[in-house]
């Protein structure tokens, strides 16, 4: 329980009375203000975060900087395994162990630097203790690159990145459940437990279905990795290559990333609409979750097939562009340049546009982010290698966009998440009449949503746009392509 | 409004549901359908004739580009990875005596730049002392031969190596040195700009400083500085992307891709072999060998609409590394219908010897002059097409 108390200087905070107040989401609890009228703010913000990502991209990952992680995988492992700690610490545990009171009143840049570095601290703990101590030691050898070198004619180098490319696919499917479980599933059944017991649940649960989906669908392409094929350890030749026309774990890759992808947009530019429509809980619950995977695998043929539409069929056993593995790979890369200006949306846009009904706002915000992604993508591969140090071009097969992508998203979070979106923004703690209002101005806009015959007409009528819109599409983006050179020879 | 009327704000509401529900179901239902494949273009042929020759002989110089793998991967891991540029690792010849990873090709060439191209040996007293593990460096070079349909015989270089030292050696073992000297090979084609393929082109230009040198276009800089500081005093042409027509049956072809260690562009050879058909000779093959077939069968016209042979390196595991892709490479080859397969260099022991279990057609080496394993085609070793 708490109660608010007005300080004699006017800010607000909530002061614990009882117990702490881990069990509720602080992010939902804090109100951002700008500091400055208009895009001011996330224009500062936008610049800021920006030197940010290139002085620690250049730091961490950069083939030309100092440590040089990009080789690529290490440094796709370690960006990757990141945006999960994150999110637990976080989505699963809501800053647990931080009293409440700490993280209200520290300054954002002490809180950040804090949180950031226990943040790293996590992650190299998780990597090096978790998966190449303990999986790599007793369970599986090709976690732990000291165990891969000892086979004939692997080198070092390759020792390493076989490793890492083991634990990143795993953490690509452990960057889908574990917000899925907030988002969709709305931490059921353990909504109402207090934390540290509520995030080790969540966390427990979704890294125990993280292992099994990692089995099902990456331990084939870890098992052809090696000579000869590991037979009577994983299924090979696995169960999707005639349907995705690859051996290769990158068709799995593909969607389990559209799946992240479409978490984060259900979370933030879509405010969990349409899931939020229904009223029963468990319902919506169990919906929102496949929901999910439904939407994904949408994603994940139409970009497969906007592929098609522009770089030609795919061709089996060709290397770079033309090799489907490498098509289903690119699906998961588009995905993250669509994410990238929805999570800006979010963060610093005030998630814009808003004055509309939720629906029309979620379309809006939806074709904002898109035509974002293809600018977002067009820079990347036109101007990108000058400023990251990698080769331009397509399908280099060293280079990840992804890295780069989620790199900074990852910084993005830990700006919006640890620093209050300081120093755009300051943190002032809404009152519990401010979230009350906040709730009902939301259930108000859901409510709004009424069967009618006006709703039907309206569907009926979006259905056959849509549908026009989606063959249009198809049918202008082979000559698009043709027009735009995104890569000059 | 009365109930019989639209209200405005409620359609709007359900298009905006129904814009976006229809286009994600159509995305999902039919994006990867099989009605998909009637957007896809019809292949068309554009059969762009390039001649025919008799037949063609290649022999192999040199396919070991570095002698040991780990060492060579050792330098890269610590230098950081594979996107590190090439001019950077302080590799021979261009040593600034700073360290791995810290090199440039400016401090390195303007050591050795008054000994080239004629005094190589002393030049490489002074790499020794500037670069980092200097005995690892290879190369790889290949001459080809080609007999044109009157019995007339012409000579091309590919590549010209790595290792001073070691392509020296190489080219006087296989008579090359005499051959460039008599100006009997009319040009040096450089597949790109990879370090085993063109670093030792002042061994070529020793013999043969006004030979002509065909590029691909998408040398960086330091490759163009490099041409004209090794000596060379004869034409530079640089191929654009696509076909480049050189003698009846001869054409190279040019690939825009990225390739690792920040170089980007590669050029093979195709030939047309009466009666037998295509015949790829490749440096490194970086756009991948399926992708050098799919093309040939879109531009080419040649013999028997078939494909017949290849030669060179496939890269698909230069550093004997592995990926279920390779795997994907390796089952649909055999959908190609090739007769005759030469493989070495970057193709990766591992990925010859899975071609040998599915049976293709592998002519296997002898193991001479370093080659480490019979099943490449090795240093020394001839392969025909047409003979």
């Amino acid at each position: 329980m708490k109660k608010m108390v007005i300080l004699s200087d006017n800010k607000k905070f909530f002061k614990e009375t009882t117990m702490e107040d881990y069990g509720k989401n602080y992010l939902e609890q804090r109100k951002l203000e700008k500091k400055w009228k208009g895009p001011i703010p996330a224009i500062v913000n936008l610049l800021f975060t920006l030197v940010i990502f290139y002085i620690t991209w250049w730091i961490f990952q950069d083939p030309r900087g100092w440590l040089r992680m990009y080789t690529p995988y290490v440094g796709y492992m370690y960006t990757r395994w990141w945006l999960i700690v994150l999110i637990w610490m976080v989505y699963l545990f809501n800053f647990w162990p931080f009293k409440r009171d700490w993280v209200i009143k520290t300054h954002p840049v002490i809180k950040g630097l804090i949180l950031t570095s226990i943040s790293a601290l996590i992650l190299v703990a998780l990597i090096k203790i978790f998966f190449e101590g303990i999986l790599g030691n007793f369970g599986i050898a090709y976690f732990n690159p000291s165990r891969i070198s000892k086979l004939p004619g692997v080198t070092e180098f390759f020792a390493i990145e076989y490793a890492s490319l083991a634990c990143l696919m795993f953490a690509a499917i452990a960057s889908w459940l574990s917000p899925a479980w907030v988002v969709a599933c709305e931490e059921a059944p353990w909504q109402k437990l207090s934390q540290p017991a509520k995030g080790f649940s969540i966390w427990v649960v979704t890294f125990f279905l993280s292992t099994i989906v990692y089995f099902v669908t990456m331990h084939s392409h870890m098992g052809i990795l090696y000579y000869p094929w590991q037979y009577f350890t994983s299924i090979t030749p696995p169960y999707w290559e005639n349907f995705a026309n690859t051996v290769s774990g990158n068709f799995h890759v593909a969607w389990i990333m559209c799946c992240t992808v479409t978490v984060w947009l259900l979370e933030t530019i879509w405010e969990r609409f349409p899931f939020s429509l229904i009223k029963n809980p468990t319902a919506r619950r169990i919906t929102a979750f496949f929901g999910i995977i439904a939407i994904a695998f949408a994603m994940h043929f139409f970009f497969y097939f906007v592929q098609e539409l522009t770089f030609g069929e795919a061709i089996r056993g060709t290397r770079r562009d033309a090799a489907p593995d490498w098509r289903w790979l690119h699906v998961g890369e588009m995905a993250i340049f669509l994410l990238v200006p929805a999570l800006f949306l979010k963060f610093y846009a005030g998630n814009w546009p808003n004055k509309f009904s939720l629906p029309v706002n979620v379309l809006l915000r939806t074709i904002i982010s898109a035509a974002a992604g293809i600018v977002l993508y067009y820079l990347y591969y036109r101007f990108g290698h000058l400023v990251l140090g990698t080769q331009k071009g397509f399908s280099h097969p060293q280079q990840f966009p992804m890295i780069p992508t989620i790199w900074l998203i990852n910084i993005w979070l830990v700006n919006h998440w640890f620093m209050d979106n300081w120093p755009g923004w300051k943190m002032v703690p809404k009152t519990a009449e401010e979230i009350a209002a906040e709730e009902k101005a939301m259930e108000e806009k859901i409510s709004e949503i009424k069967w009618s015959s006006s709703l039907g007409l309206g569907i009926g009528a979006g259905a056959v746009i849509g549908m026009t819109l989606y063959f249009i599409t198809i049918r202008i983006l082979p000559f698009l392509y043709e027009k735009i050179s995104i890569i000059p020879n | 409004m009365s109930d019989n009327k639209i209200n405005r704000k409620d359609f709007i509401k359900g298009a905006a549901i129904g814009i976006g529900g229809a286009t994600i179901a159509a995305m999902g239902l039919y994006s990867y359908s099989p009605m998909r494949k009637s957007h896809f273009k019809a292949k068309t042929r554009k059969l762009q004739d390039f001649g025919v020759c008799k037949s063609i002989k290649v022999t192999n110089i040199s396919e070991t580009s570095w002698f040991d793998n780990a060492t060579l991967m050792g330098d890269i891991k610590k230098a950081g990875g594979l996107l590190v540029n090439q001019y950077e690792y302080n590799w021979p010849p261009f040593g600034n005596g700073k360290g791995l990873g810290k090199g440039s090709y400016s401090e390195g060439i303007e050591k050795i730049k008054h000994l080239l191209p004629n005094r190589l040996d002393e030049a490489w007293e002074i790499i020794k002392k500037n670069c980092i593990n200097i005995d690892n460096a290879g190369g790889f070079a290949a001459l080809v031969e080609i007999e044109e349909l009157d019995g007339k015989k012409r000579k091309f270089l590919l590549d010209s190596g790595w290792s001073y030292k070691w392509m020296d050696e190489c080219f006087k073992r296989e008579g090359i040195d005499k051959m460039l000297a008599n100006g009997e090979i009319e040009a040096l084609i450089i597949s790109h700009e990879h370090f085993d393929h063109f670093w030792g082109l002042p061994v070529t230009l020793k013999y043969k400083p006004d030979i002509t040198i065909y590029i691909p276009e998408g040398f960086y800089s330091e490759g163009l500085s490099y041409i004209k500081d090794s000596g060379h005093r004869g034409k530079l042409i640089i191929n654009k992307a696509g076909l480049t027509k050189m003698t009846p049956g001869f054409g190279l072809y040019n690939f825009n891709v990225p390739i690792i260690c920040r170089v980007f562009g590669e050029q093979s050879m195709f030939f047309n072999i009466k009666d037998k058909g295509l015949v790829s000779v490749t440096g490194c093959c970086h756009q991948g060998i399926i992708q050098f077939c799919d093309t040939a069968y879109k531009e080419l016209k040649y013999d028997n609409d078939k494909l017949h042979g290849i030669y060179g390196g496939l890269h698909i595991s230069p550093f004997e590394d592995w990926d279920p892709k390779y795997d994907d490479l390796v089952i649909s080859l055999g959908n190609y219908g090739f007769e005759k397969i030469g493989c070495n260099h970057c193709t990766g022991l591992l990925c010859a010897k899975k071609f040998i279990e599915r049976g293709y057609p592998v002519v296997q080496g002898t193991a001479r002059f370093r080659t480490k394993d019979k099943s490449y085609l090795g240093n020394g070793d001839v392969i025909s097409f047409g003979v």
